[in-house]
């Protein structure tokens, strides 16, 4: 069920249920990047990419309804004693994707789409077969598979896809990779639904769902370690060079060029506080930001010692900090507590 | 002046570019008048092939077909099928192509042979000047009865279609339906402003089909005699049901009280899992499917032996689409209404979806009036504006709601006549479409009382086939990639 999926995202301590949503969502504001990271959820973001927030907000009430988590204040829910149980339940039978992080730097839907017909057409073509239902009639996929197969003979193409497929599925358990190839489309091999690989493998066709998301994202890892591979050219170029926006990456590119903020913002034409904004989301999605370029070292000497007692730090209050050190602006407050988190 | 082709041309052409050495019925004359230079209205049976005949008259003309088509999904299946024949230019263009393509598409026009497009779609300025300019042989209404439905459900887009094709500079155009009333063909040519189009009208009769209802006692009945259906009467089989739920209810339900292959077919699987599920079938990999009335618009399986109604169709009309997706191969095939009286109370629930009060129009109304350009967060919200816009009144609206749902009603009770009668049941089908029915036989229809003759048509179901275990990925692997294994 989908509701377990999203009793899993809880813990005892409460957590804003839409920002955990809106990670899963893939929704990039600062404030839902940012709850991201204290939440630990960062991984998954972007994992459930076109679902509604309301399909999340009625599992929700649902696990409230059955006393499996609640909510202490108004927006925010946590575990239940018997969700606890649950949830330990669900961690040691659900499948849990391990490679979602893909998400972030790569189209891993477009090239689910691309790479399903372009193995469909290797297929149909090795068995000298023209005549069949392409699995998307989207033209710009069809053009996109097209120009790859193009150079291709068929009769080198299919025992490469074969070595290739072979290589990555003798990377995965017996069950991962039956799941893959059971559900791919080619010659004579219509592939079975979700719900038909369910029913085999004796799981919920929702773990199908993520088991397959998951498939993906780790054939993504695998092609982008071989780029030899035949099928390199379908995803490179869907590869991001950073999980980090486009725009963000340039303010952060002109931060580490130019002094102030200020100075950035002129050169960006950008307001000051989006140049904030986008230093905030580079702090929180990349390992080696230079906090030190924005935090002195008695700022962050003052900070450590108005929280020493609180070692939740999603929980800190700007106004907490505000009361005993006036000059500090939000800006700071929060980047502290992104510093805090990564070197946690 | 256009070519003149002769019958004979005509059928080297079908032989050589489609391997058929017959036309079907009614595609010959049809394809001739387009031929000639007529527009026309084609009212043919489902069954009867009525994508060849664009096809050819596409493949014989200059310039691009465009086909007007209601459903994306449905435009879909014709884009892969026209891709499975070979076809390859050929494209759809719908609200599910990206802005990048919509526009490398439109650049492109002249490139390809055939486009599938939404009536909506068609009305975007963008897509209309690129249509302008690229010749048009021949312009296809599909589904064109959708153009004459009126109160809730009234297509806005299909209505503009007349305007439309004139801006177009009046191509040459074929109006196709499976079914339609002598009033439902008059809205169709005069809306479109087709006055001078050639009619072609063939039987809605289906002799191949033999029709039987079972009424029965319980809804536990109902499933019992489905079960022992599916079990003795040979397949592939359809079974439809009026909602979703009961689809994957009945599928988990015959998947473990029989050994047939069984899926749901329904608008809420993804796009992969309903191409899968049609693909089985097509391979003969699922001898049931447990549908939607949206299964089986696209697809072209000949040899359907049975469709089976879980609940009751409709309208007569739609069930006679909906059973002529059996036996297209021309064997014989069998429909089975299972019937548990006040069944009807699901259709008229139904009906009563697309009802609005005489107050709910007039609030509406009001609400058009303080903010025209107000964003419209329901189906009947939509349809409603849809009417304001075109400067209907309140009152002729509440007229057509009202009248709507009278006709509705009517449509309900000819369904229960069919379903009830003691007559012979092709008969009153046909007379419904004022056809006149041939004698009553044995193979024509399950009169009361009569047991249903499994063995005499020749429908007994042979033993099931022993299923091999399925192999593990890697032979799986190696037969998709490698050749000769
Ligand atoms: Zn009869």
């Amino acid at each position: 069920m989908f509701t377990d999926y999203v009793l899993l995202m809880f813990t005892t301590a409460p957590r804003r249920a839409k920002a955990v949503f809106n990670v899963l969502r893939g929704r990039r504001t600062v404030s839902t990047l940012f709850a991201g990271l204290t939440y630990g959820c960062l991984d998954l973001l972007d994992g459930w990419h076109g679902v509604a927030l309301d399909r999340f907000l009625v599992a929700a009430d649902q696990l409230v309804k059955d006393e499996l988590l609640t909510a202490p204040r108004e927006g925010y829910l946590q575990l239940t004693p018997a969700g606890v149980r649950r949830q330990r339940e669900l961690r040691q039978t659900r499948y849990w994707p391990t490679a979602w992080r893909e998400f972030q730097t790569a189209d891993v839907r477009r090239f689910t789409q691309v790479s399903r017909l372009a193995l469909q057409v290797g297929s149909e073509a090795v068995h000298g077969q023209s005549r069949y239902y392409p699995v998307t009639t989207n033209p710009s996929i069809q053009i996109r598979v097209k120009k790859w197969f193009r150079p291709w003979a068929a009769s080198e193409l299919g025992p490469a896809l074969y070595a290739s497929l072979h290589a990555f599925l003798a990377s995965l358990t017996v069950a991962q990779a039956e799941v893959f190839v059971r559900s791919l489309t080619g010659f004579e091999h219509p592939g079975q639904t979700d719900q038909q690989l369910a029913t085999e493998q004796k799981r919920l066709p929702v773990e199908m769902l993520v088991m397959r998301k998951d498939l993906m994202c780790q054939w993504v890892r695998w092609l982008k370690a071989h780029p030899q591979d035949p099928l390199w050219p379908l995803l490179a170029p869907l590869v991001k060079t950073s999980a980090v926006s486009k725009s963000a990456q340039q303010t952060y590119a002109a931060f580490l060029q130019h002094g102030t903020l200020s100075e950035i913002a002129t050169v960006r034409h950008l307001k000051l506080s989006t140049v904030r904004e986008h230093l905030l989301e580079v702090a929180i999605l990349t390992a080696d930001f230079p906090f030190a370029r924005l935090l002195s070292d008695a700022q962050c000497a003052q900070l450590a010692t108005i929280f020493a007692a609180d070692p939740n730090i999603a929980d800190w209050q700007f106004s907490t900090a505000q009361a005993q050190a006036p000059d500090l602006d939000f800006f700071e407050f929060r980047l502290y507590q992104i510093m805090r988190c990564q070197h946690a | 002046m256009p070519k003149t082709w002769t019958k004979a041309e005509l059928r080297q052409l079908l032989k050589r570019k489609y391997g058929f050495d017959q036309f079907r019925p009614g595609q010959l004359p049809v394809i001739q008048d387009l031929l000639a230079g007529q527009d026309v209205l084609a009212v043919l049976p489902t069954g009867t092939g009525k994508s060849l005949i664009y096809q050819f008259v596409g493949t014989v003309l200059p310039g691009i077909v465009v086909v007007v088509s209601p459903l994306i999904s449905l435009m879909q299946d014709q884009v892969a099928r026209l891709n499975y024949q070979g076809e390859k230019a050929v494209a759809a263009l719908t609200s599910q192509v990206d802005y990048g393509a919509r526009l490398r598409l439109l650049g492109q026009l002249n490139r390809l042979k055939f486009l599938f497009v939404s009536p909506e779609m068609l009305g975007q300025p963008a897509v209309l000047s690129a249509l302008r300019a690229t010749p048009i042989s021949l312009l296809v209404i599909d589904e064109a009865h959708c153009i004459s439905t009126w109160g809730p459900d009234f297509r806005p887009d299909y209505r503009d279609l007349g305007h439309l094709r004139h801006q177009l500079g009046d191509p040459r155009t074929l109006m196709l339906t499976a079914t339609a009333t002598e009033q439902v063909q008059h809205d169709i040519v005069s809306l479109l402003a087709v006055p001078t189009a050639h009619r072609v009208i063939y039987s809605v009769d289906r002799p191949n089909i033999y029709l039987s209802v079972a009424q029965l006692e319980s809804e536990a009945a109902k499933r019992e005699r489905l079960r022992q259906l599916l079990t003795t009467v040979t397949g592939p089989s359809i079974v439809y049901f009026s909602s979703k739920r009961q689809t994957e209810l009945i599928t988990d339900w015959l998947q473990t009280e029989t050994t047939l292959r069984v899926a749901a077919y329904h608008a809420g699987l993804t796009a992969e899992d309903r191409y899968k599920v049609q693909q089985q079938f097509m391979a003969g990999d699922l001898d049931v499917i447990c549908a939607t009335s949206a299964f089986g618009m696209g697809i072209n399986k000949g040899d359907i032996r049975m469709v089976i109604h879980y609940h009751l169709p409709t309208t007569l009309a739609d069930y006679v689409q909906e059973i002529g997706r059996a036996g297209r191969d021309g064997q014989q095939a069998v429909a089975v209404i299972l019937y548990v009286p006040g069944d009807e109370n699901l259709v008229r629930n139904l009906n009563a979806l697309t009802a609005a009060t005489p107050s709910e129009i007039e609030q509406s109304y009001q609400r058009y009036q303080a903010q025209p350009n107000r964003t419209v967060d329901s189906e009947m919200e939509r349809v409603l504006t849809a009417y304001w816009q075109r400067g209907a009144t309140v009152a002729a609206v509440t007229t057509q709601f009202a009248n709507r749902q009278l006709a509705k009603e009517r449509e309900l009770q000819s369904l229960l006549q069919y379903v009830t009668t003691k007559d012979c049941r092709r008969a009153l089908l046909l007379a419904h479409f004022k056809e006149q029915a041939p004698q009553h036989t044995a193979s024509c229809c399950q009169l009361p009382g009569e047991p249903l003759p499994v063995k005499a048509l020749g429908l007994d179901r042979a033993q099931d086939v022993k299923l091999a275990p399925p192999s593990g990925w890697e032979p799986t692997l190696a037969k998709l990639f490698l050749p000769n294994s």
